[in-house]
């Protein structure tokens, strides 16, 4: 009773305040400050965003070398993609380091997340604490630490094996198209599992407990109780999860430009890199291909659009 | 009374019990922080024991961390990363708290249309836009400097602080900000007096965020940046990498002294980080 008499007034006076401040004449002062305040940044992203999204939008149609200036020649760019075996693989590549790093990262993270949940508090943070570090250096540090670690010859992994009697299993893990992806996929999942799990983790302290004391009321099982409330409870989460995962997958570079340069064979050539190798990668005295790498610009970003369109999607609240 | 309520409060368990997750979880852990054992024992062996050996080394030594200190110049590097870093943090903070204030508070037409602009660059990827990023820098002369790869910093990173800033803001009152326009004072002195004083977690939140970002960044740094001088930490580890592809125990002191401090600045400011951490993943 005492909580409804509050609620009531304090929930009248608003709309008569909005009402009021939306009927006055907007003050020129603020307007004028409003864009003042905007302007700097705003400044920024028209030459360092806006402007640099047009313009290798532009060049993805144009021939050019960097020097002299870009020959227009339409979509030809995009239909030699369609024909570069180094494209397609790449593209392949691409799309499943994003889908199989978003399954892992999303499995694991939920599961580590509902293990933290349940051991005690300062365990809790102990473990939350340690899975994140990995997330928290750069992709250099934990690409040079890898590399080193699957090194071949006196790689610790390498060693391990030995070590436990299955020499048979020794492998030179980056060197080899086959077993690259999956060494490098082992890596993204490290580095990125503390940050997934963290993000079920606080979803799953933003569930109302009450529901499942009702739920065991009503006499459902633990396995009930997580799929018809932790599960479902965990949808907006869910998505955001997985969406990020797909922009991450989408923008791969760092991890792989450091540990193996999208190589072996382009075995682990993903459109970062091979967009990167086209442009800055002319070591050779070969001209750079500014055009030709735009347009995998240009597909990168249509990607990590539809990763954002797919989260607005996936995160859609259960009550639309 | 206060049983139920109590109960009421009491988190969901598996009735698997504790143990059994501390149980699932040890193995996680143990894989999770291997790699940085590893790190930490390798930079302390000598060189010539990299080659199998004990797991822990019977003697440890410095010399690593001395040939890294010494032969890459470290302290010039890390100081080149410590200055692009605070820089770009305090740029990044004032461009994102006035804009972040502007698009919370401030009534100004198109406000919306800005707002939506700017946000549509957050998922941009420097991956995409390091090619004509490259071409900005060359035609402003900005090449190979530390001015260009700051502008390109903050500009890259603005937009995002000011996403978080403005959810910060939009958290506090209105009728505060009316207030001070009665008593009348300027949308500036405003902002300057009474806004930012009231902003110290969100501030906090952009510069643990900014900070993180801006030190561990590489693509960029190693693109736009030739002169060795210049150079910040991360493209010169990964030169490192090539130079130093046989002395381990070098190559990891390097890693580890540039994970210092952003260790101890994670576990100093953890709890902005997730906070803000959540704010920006779920709003987003």
């Amino acid at each position: 009773m005492a909580t409804a008499t509050t609620v009531r007034p304090s929930a009248a006076p608003r709309p008569q305040q909005k009402a009021h401040r939306l009927g006055s004449p907007l003050r020129r002062s603020q307007r004028i400050a409003g864009y003042l305040f905007v302007l700097p940044t705003f400044a920024l992203f028209l030459g360092f965003v806006l402007w640099p999204i047009l313009r290798t939008t532009y060049l993805s149609l144009t021939r050019w070398g960097g020097f002299g200036s870009p020959r227009f020649i339409g979509l030809d760019n995009y239909s030699r993609m369609l024909g570069d075996p180094v494209a397609r693989r790449a593209m392949i590549v691409t799309l499943a380091l994003t889908a199989v790093t978003t399954v892992l990262l999303t499995f694991l993270g939920l599961l580590t997340a509902v293990l933290v949940n349940v051991v005690w508090k300062h365990v809790g943070v102990l473990v939350r604490t340690i899975l994140f570090i990995p997330g928290i250096v750069s992709f250099v540090v934990s690409g040079v630490l890898w590399k080193l670690i699957y090194d071949p010859n006196i790689g610790t992994l390498n060693q391990v094996l030995g070590a436990i009697g299955l020499d048979s299993l020794q492998h030179p893990w980056l060197a080899d198209s086959r077993t690259v992806l999956p060494a490098i996929i082992v890596v993204t999942v490290w580095g990125g599992l503390g940050f997934t799990m963290l993000i079920f983790f606080a979803g799953l302290q933003g569930i109302d407990p009450s529901l499942y004391e009702a739920a065991a009321v009503d006499g459902a099982n633990t396995v009930q109780q997580f799929w018809n409330i932790t599960v479902p409870s965990l949808r907006v989460v869910t998505g955001l999860v997985i969406s990020l995962g797909l922009l991450n997958g989408f923008k791969a570079f760092d991890i792989i430009y450091v540990m193996t340069g999208g190589g072996p064979n382009h075995g682990s050539e993903v459109l970062g890199t091979y967009l990167y190798s086209l442009a800055f990668g002319s070591t050779s005295g070969s001209i750079p291909q500014l055009g030709y790498a735009s347009a995998f610009s240009v597909v990168t970003m249509i990607l990590c659009t539809i990763a954002v369109i797919a989260q607005l999607w996936l995160t859609r609240r259960a009550d639309r | 009374m206060s049983a139920p309520a109590v109960e009421h409060t009491k988190p969901f368990r598996f009735p698997l019990g504790k143990s059994f997750a501390a149980f699932v979880l040890a193995p996680f852990c143990v894989l999770m922080a291997f790699p940085f054992v590893w790190m930490l024992l390798t930079s302390l062996r000598e060189p010539s024991t990299i080659f199998g050996g004990p797991v822990i080394p019977d003697k440890l030594t410095f010399a690593g961390y001395s040939t890294a200190w010494t032969k890459i110049e470290f302290p010039l590097h890390f100081w080149n990363s410590v200055w692009i870093t605070s820089v770009t943090v305090i740029g990044v903070l004032v461009f994102a708290t006035l804009s972040g204030y502007a698009f919370a508070k401030l009534d100004f037409p198109f406000r919306n249309t800005l707002f939506v602009l700017l946000l549509t660059t957050l998922m941009m990827p420097s991956t995409a836009l390091i090619i004509p990023l490259y071409l900005q820098l060359k035609t402003l002369g900005l090449l190979d400097t530390q001015t260009g790869l700051l502008i390109l910093y903050i500009s890259g990173s603005a937009p995002f602080a000011m996403f978080l800033m403005r959810a910060f803001f939009q958290t506090l009152p209105d009728e505060l900000i009316e207030a001070a326009r009665v008593d009348g004072g300027s949308e500036l002195v405003i902002f300057w007096r009474v806004i930012l004083p009231l902003t110290r977690p969100g501030i906090a939140t952009v510069v643990i965020f900014q900070f993180l970002q801006t030190w561990n960044e590489f693509l960029i740094a190693n693109t736009v940046l030739r002169d060795t001088d210049a150079l910040p930490l991360q493209p010169v580890l990964f030169t490192l990498m090539g130079q130093y592809s046989t002395n381990w125990p070098a190559l990891t002191a390097g890693l580890t002294l540039s994970v210092v401090p952003v260790v101890l600045v994670y576990v100093r400011m953890q709890r902005q980080f997730v906070a803000g951490m959540m704010l920006g993943a779920v709003k987003n």
